[in-house]
């Protein structure tokens, strides 16, 4: 046994994929630890943060500021208002209107606010112009409005009576150090359409999506196990009825299996684990077969019918004579069925089959809902695409741990 | 060598399978030009089942879709077009404005003279008459939904018809409101080709109501053109007697209308973006992204927030055969609690009003129903939302305290409470808002769990006058209409639905309230203004006491967004054409289609 | 030839068997939800019908045309009877199509789609593992992790990469559909190149996704198979190289027969996830749209027709597999 262990871990597939799975599976426990709450909660108002670090202005109004001047921070400020692009558009615009623009530099930002501010009418559409065009115009000379102010910004406060009183001056050379700032929080993969913390609920994903695999692995594996232990070594009519149903089952995907049971289950009813439990219904009849076609070959084997002649019961000679022969294949057959879980579930919430929303994340569901709120298309990565990773971190990790297995086992197929 | 030709070999006969398969179903038609097709998007889902005029089912959104908030007259036409921006009904195959009796017991109509079907001949009062005949012994949706309110109509001659109103025991009529309703919302067919449809059919209902009806005249600017699994599409009838100058002067500028079938509401999204649609009625989350970020050609009606026109508000209703929930104090308490803020943020990512900027009434945000009631009269009732600490306060004074100690509070005579929120699966915005009104519960110390079922069971169990499984769940009242909102005041309270089987119309909780049956009596036949707006102010009044049901956030009946790519002259707020943004085919939004202008270059 | 006919006796017995439980299944599942699908249909048509009897009215008369009032055992006997004339009665959701018109023209879709795709996915992936069995080395080092990797992305996953890069990105394949916008079916240049360019992503990301599993296994039959010891016989004897890889990579293909046929089904989901992504006009996006509006007649047909197609593929790979396995081959003389 010990042997066998060295040898797995001997095996680099093996290794590599064990230590993806690991660190998965570490993220899944360790990050609760670090960030612990509800990973459902809605902590932020609006859809789809993106990720970063988020500094509350509120805060950071009455934090300890440090001056600095660098050379082009004007520069910069000014580029966020006003881009190059902005400022040919402008010019278009002008031109469009019949405004003279010749001899204008349009890198001199005084000469071309001037003549802007002194043209510029948003109720004027000009000929050919499409109404987002109209728009876009409006927003940028919202926007040009704001450069016009004072370099000083001024907060100020109601007092009781209501009067306005001034609280700080805001420089633009005032800087505060994030460390300073009550009220920090990073969001590593933003958030997603609820305004949940992607990360936070992605670990929690993974713990029941792994949860999902591990329950629904389990139970086909016991079922197929058992099935097929009794029908290869038993044989007879139990090995003909056993076989009937696992015909059936075998050819009729358990995909649509899957469908039809979740469908009638409705969602109310459809937890995690009633999910996982359907999922290890509908996938034994492949452990089944081969745990069967393994059986047969070892029953006739001489150390079986010394067993045999020797009275052994029928328990002790599975447990003691056959099991651990397949051993190896069983835990295989284990490994592969748990990645087909997780993918099951995954595939079934996108079609909205998978367990309800509301009680635990999963990893179908996360996708499932980026989807519906069309995360794909607005270029929200954060959403969608480490889901993606993981579902296909998880599943390599367990097919390399398989391959790297099967070369154990099977020596012919070592390098 | 073998497996690459086994492989091209494999791939050609997969396209040879792929494009037989889908050629043999449709013989060849030319394609349709991008400059001259305007397309939309998000309104027809699934193959188009029929043409038919008076059918039920047809699954054509662009040619059958009636609605007393704009019904769709690219095709068949009705007598006016509602104007949802001021609440006019615009004459179309009707000239001038309806003549009504000065007891409203009758109300004449007639047609422009200049109106024709395509085959050429011209509408006449028989055409309507024969219509609504045949839609009352079809039972379809016309004759089901305006059957109790129309006695009969009668012709004065060819181009005048007379509409007799049934009448009350007291002999003072139903409800002129709804007649308004049937003036703007339902189609004319032609007489003679009801006969044929009648013939064909041997009279049986069934087959009538799902005939095919390619054949049918029809009165509108469009005809059928296309019709398969990718796509619907209509060509312009360049006979279309609008052309007269006595209605539209022109023809509408797009020579087809076309509707790619698509999926979902993603891969509609993306099409949109890309300019393959220029007209989508989808809800783009957070669609301000689109312009201000992706720099889209794309605009809604508005630049601002809400982006659009909201005509409803998806409504959480209470149901009072939970003897917990007919205490009021606990309604109100729940309804104050809840966040609106974030469902508006979050739910529908800010393509709603706020419930500062539009108080809550049974009115919807439209300047002209808002101005149907007196907002400083109920101002006292009003609430914002996230209000957690008048919640509790509420709940402690009327003595709702958890008294067993399992942290939720139990009713004042010590009975345990726990509620359902429920709304059907699959529906975004809803679930995100019902996830609120649960989160609210929490924060005041009433358990609320959710629960989302599928639509059917969903549909199976609110309609059920009975029901005891969901305690609070989510349902829309209807849109804009002639007859709003008095309907809608009516969907919230009135009693004439308690009891009900099988009840998809209103009043799902089972509220009743006498005073509000007398307003919904009086309001249709009050004709002095201050008088109407005293009885709607009293009935926002007793609904906000009453707290029947509480609307989550407000909704555009359509969404209405422009993709500029190829077209443009879309109406948008303060263009000064009172064009409503009705996706330029919905009642006077239509309108649109005579403006629109191919995009330069 | 007997042992042929029994051979194929046996298995054209089971066809008809799993069959039979196919459609059993089919017609009981879906019908076990405790919805009314009748109220649905009525709740979308009585929006706006104010008057309440006239609701009552058409609920009625809709359950009376899907039998949706009758006994469960009644309504099954008319469903079989139907369903043998190839009728399944009448959608739901899209009343009042026939859910068999809506098959018929979302079936060749997938036909055409995943035909191709899953074989050329097995092909591929058997030429691959069969490359990296014989090469060894580099090639077997750094390639066969890719496509491990690449197989363990989820199709739909796939699918949405695929759709973000090439569609929305790069812009240079069309994002959805199967033809182009405003193209009407029909034999000519224009309308068959819109097919073969909105066919790429949808059948790529099949095949990308099918590519590894397929390579592993083959790697390993084909390593075990280049040690078996007729191999080394064969080279004692000198048989040439060339004529040696040829009988190895013969009987490493077999076990992939049979695995090709067991993993059909699993491979057919995944790439009828991966059509809704695209919104192609197939079975799983009927599948999508009729889980969605729970239209049970189209669930149930759409489910048994991708059986029948799981069934008939495994059938057609036994029926080979008997032709080209020589234990079988061998069985006829018995």
């Amino acid at each position: 046994m010990k042997n066998t262990l060295r040898q797995v871990f001997h095996s680099p597939k093996f290794l590599v994929g064990f230590i993806i799975f690991v660190a998965v599976l570490l993220l899944a426990i360790l990050y609760p630890l670090f960030n612990p709450g509800n990973p459902l909660q809605q902590i932020g108002l609006g859809t789809f943060a993106p990720p970063g670090t988020y500094v509350s202005l509120y805060d950071a109004v009455g934090t300890e500021t440090s001056t600095f001047r660098l050379d082009d921070a004007d520069a910069k400020r000014l580029a966020s208002v006003l881009s190059d692009e902005d400022r040919v558009s402008m010019v278009n615009w002008l031109t469009a209107v019949g405004v003279d623009v010749t001899g204008l530099d349009i890198t001199d930002t005084d000469a071309l606010l001037e003549i802007w501010n002194a043209n510029y009418d948003q109720s004027i559409r000009p000929e050919g112009m499409t109404n987002a065009q109209r728009n876009s115009y409006i927003s940028l000379n919202n926007r040009l409005q704001s450069l016009g102010a004072s370099e000083t910004l001024t907060v100020m406060q109601p007092d009781e009576e209501g009067e306005m009183e001034e609280v700080t001056d805001i420089e633009s050379t005032d800087y505060v150090n994030v460390g300073d700032v009550t009220n920090v929080i990073t969001l590593p993969l933003g958030t997603d359409n609820f305004g949940r913390d992607v990360l936070k609920e992605l670990a929690s994903a993974i713990g029941t999506s792994l949860m999902i695999g591990l329950v629904a692995g389990c139970i086909a594996t016991f079922i197929g196990l058992v099935l097929g232990l009794l029908s290869g070594y038993v044989g007879g009519v139990l090995d003909d009825i056993v076989m009937f149903i696992t015909n059936i089952f075998t050819v009729i995907p358990s995909f649509v299996l899957l469908i039809l049971i979740n469908y009638s289950i409705g969602q109310e009813n459809r937890g995690a684990m009633v999910v996982a439990l359907v999922i290890g219904l509908t996938s034994w009849t492949w452990t089944t077969r081969s745990v069967r076609s393994q059986v047969i070959s070892l029953r006739n084997r001489d150390h079986v019918n010394l067993s045999k002649l020797s009275g052994h019961s029928l328990v002790r000679i599975v447990l003691t004579d056959i099991l651990p022969y397949i051993a190896s294949y069983v835990v295989m057959a284990f490994i592969l069925q748990i990645s087909s879980a997780i993918l099951s579930e995954a595939q079934l919430s996108l079609l909205g089959l998978g367990p309800k929303t509301t009680e635990v994340p999963t990893l179908g569901l996360m996708m499932n809902w980026a989807m519906l709120y069309s995360a794909h298309l607005g270029g929200k990565w954060w959403a969608y695409f480490p889901v993606i990773g993981v579902i296909a971190l998880i599943s390599f990790s367990l097919n390399l741990m398989n391959t790297g297995l099967d070369q154990v086992f099977n020596p012919t197929l070592r390098d | 060598m073998k497996t690459r030709k086994l492989l091209s070999l494999v791939l050609a006969i997969a396209m040879l399978l792929s494009v037989a398969g889908v050629a043999t179903a449709e013989t060849a038609v030319a394609d349709l030009p991008r400059n001259e097709t305007l397309y939309f998007g998000g309104q027809q889902w699934g193959t188009v089942n029929s043409w038919n005029p008076v059918g039920t089912n047809q699954n054509n959104a662009m040619g059958t879709t009636t609605n007393p908030s704009g019904s769709r007259t690219i095709m068949f036409e009705t007598l006016y077009m509602f104007n949802l921006l001021d609440g006019s009904m615009v004459p179309l195959l009707a000239e001038g404005d309806p003549v009504w009796a000065d007891d409203l017991s009758t109300v004449t109509v007639t047609l422009n003279d200049a109106a024709k079907w395509s085959d050429g001949t011209a509408v006449t009062s028989n055409d309507v008459i024969r219509t609504w005949e045949i839609s009352l012994q079809l039972n379809n949706t016309a004759g089901a939904n305006y059957g109790p309110f129309i006695e009969s109509i009668e012709a004065v001659d060819d181009l005048t018809f007379t509409i007799n109103l049934a009448k009350n025991e007291e002999g003072t009529p139903v409800n002129p409101l709804k007649v308004e309703d049937f003036l703007v919302a339902t189609f004319v067919a032609q007489a003679a080709w009801l006969d044929t449809l009648e013939e064909r059919n041997g009279g049986d209902t069934v087959a009538m109501l799902n005939d095919e009806a390619l054949d049918a005249p029809y009165t509108g600017p469009y005809g059928p053109y296309v019709s398969n699994d990718q796509l619907v599409a209509f060509v312009r009838n360049d006979n279309y007697w609008g052309q007269d100058e006595s209605m539209w002067g022109k023809l509408p500028v797009p020579k087809y209308i076309a509707h790619t079938i698509y999926a979902d509401n993603a891969v509609t999204e993306v099409a949109f973006r890309q300019g393959e649609i220029d007209v989508g009625q989808i809800f783009v989350p957070n669609v301000q992204d689109l312009w201000e970020e992706e720099g889209l050609p794309v605009s809604g009606y508005m630049m601002e927030e809400p982006y659009g026109i909201c005509l409803t508000m998806p409504t959480a209703w209470y149901n009072l055969n939970n003897p917990v929930l007919q205490d009021a104090t606990l309604r109100k308490a729940i309804a104050i609690a809840v966040d609106y803020d974030a469902i508006i943020e979050n739910a529908i990512t800010n393509q709603s009003p706020t419930f500062e900027e539009v108080p809550r009434s049974c009115m919807n945000p439209t300047e002209v129903e808002q101005a149907m009631y007196d907002h400083e009269a109920v101002a006292d009732l009003q609430w914002t939302g996230n209000d957690v600490e008048g919640a509790i306060a509420m709940l402690e004074e009327a003595g709702y305290v958890d008294t067993n100690g399992d942290g939720w509070r139990e009713t004042p005579d010590g009975e345990e409470i726990t509620l359902t929120a429920v709304c059907p699966n699959g529906w975004t915005d809803w679930q995100a808002a019902i996830e609120l009104v649960a989160a609210a519960g929490a924060n005041i110390g009433i358990n609320i769990t959710t629960v989302y079922p599928e639509s059917s069971t969903y549909s199976t169990v609110y309609s059920n006058p009975n029901q005891t499984e969901y305690d609070i769940f989510m349902q829309s009242p209807d849109g804009a209409g002639p007859s709003q909102p008095w309907g809608r005041i009516r969907q919230f309270m009135s009693s004439d639905f308690v009891g009900l089987e099988n009840n998809f119309s209103g009043n799902y909780g089972q509220y009743s309230n006498e005073r509000i049956d007398e307003i919904l009596e009086l309001i249709p036949i009050t004709t002095d203004e201050e008088e109407l707006k005293a009885l709607y102010t009293e009935a926002v009044e007793i609904y906000l006491t009453d707290v029947p049901s509480f609307s989550l956030m407000y909704r555009p009946q359509f969404f209405h967004f422009v993709n500029e790519s190829v077209w443009t002259n879309f109406p948008y707020d303060g263009d000064g054409t009172n064009i409503p943004p009705t996706d330029c085919t919905d009642g006077y939004g239509i309108a649109a289609l005579y403006n629109l202008q191919l995009v330069e270059g | 030839m007997k042992g042929y006919r029994k051979y194929f006796g046996k298995k054209i017995f089971w066809f008809i068997i799993t069959f039979i439980a196919a459609v059993i299944l089919n017609f009981v599942l879906p019908r076990l939800m405790p919805a009314d699908p009748v109220a649905g249909i009525t709740s979308r048509l009585a929006q706006g019908v104010t008057d309440a009897s006239a609701v009552q009215e058409i609920y009625q008369r809709y359950a009376e045309e899907f039998g949706t009032n009758r006994s469960m055992i009644e309504q099954f006997l008319i469903f079989v009877g139907n369903a043998v004339r190839g009728d399944f009665g009448t959608s739901f959701s899209q009343y009042p199509r026939t859910v068999s018109s809506i098959i018929g023209s979302a079936l060749p879709w997938t036909l055409a789609l995943q035909l191709p795709a899953i074989l050329i996915g097995w092909l591929l992936g058997n030429l691959l593992g069969a490359l990296a069995a014989y090469i060894r080395k580099g090639f077997d080092k750094i390639l066969m992790p890719v496509t491990m990797f690449l197989s363990a992305i989820p199709a739909f996953g796939m699918a949405v990469i695929m759709l973000v890069v090439f569609a929305l990105t790069l812009h240079i394949a069309p994002s959805s559909g199967a033809y182009g916008l405003g193209m009407t079916p029909a034999l000519n240049w224009n309308f068959i190149w819109s097919v073969i360019t909105h066919y790429q992503l949808p059948f790529w990301s099949v095949v990308l996704v099918s590519i590894g599993g397929q390579a592993v296994g083959m790697r390993s039959m084909s390593i075990y198979e280049l040690n078996a010891d007729y191999v080394k016989y064969a080279r004692f004897l000198g048989i040439k190289d060339r004529k040696i890889v040829g009988y190895v990579f013969r009987n490493a293909m077999l076990p992939q027969v049979t695995g090709l046929a067991m993993s059909l089904g699993t491979m057919m989901s995944g790439a009828l996830v991966a059509e809704i992504i695209f919104s192609y006009p197939g079975l799983g996006s009927t599948l999508y749209d009729a889980v969605t509006s729970a239209d049970y007649p189209l669930i149930s047909a759409t489910t048994l027709i991708i059986t029948v197609m799981v069934l008939i593929s495994t059938f057609v790979l036994d029926i080979v597999y008997g032709f080209i396995d020589p234990r079988v081959k061998a069985a006829q003389y018995d």
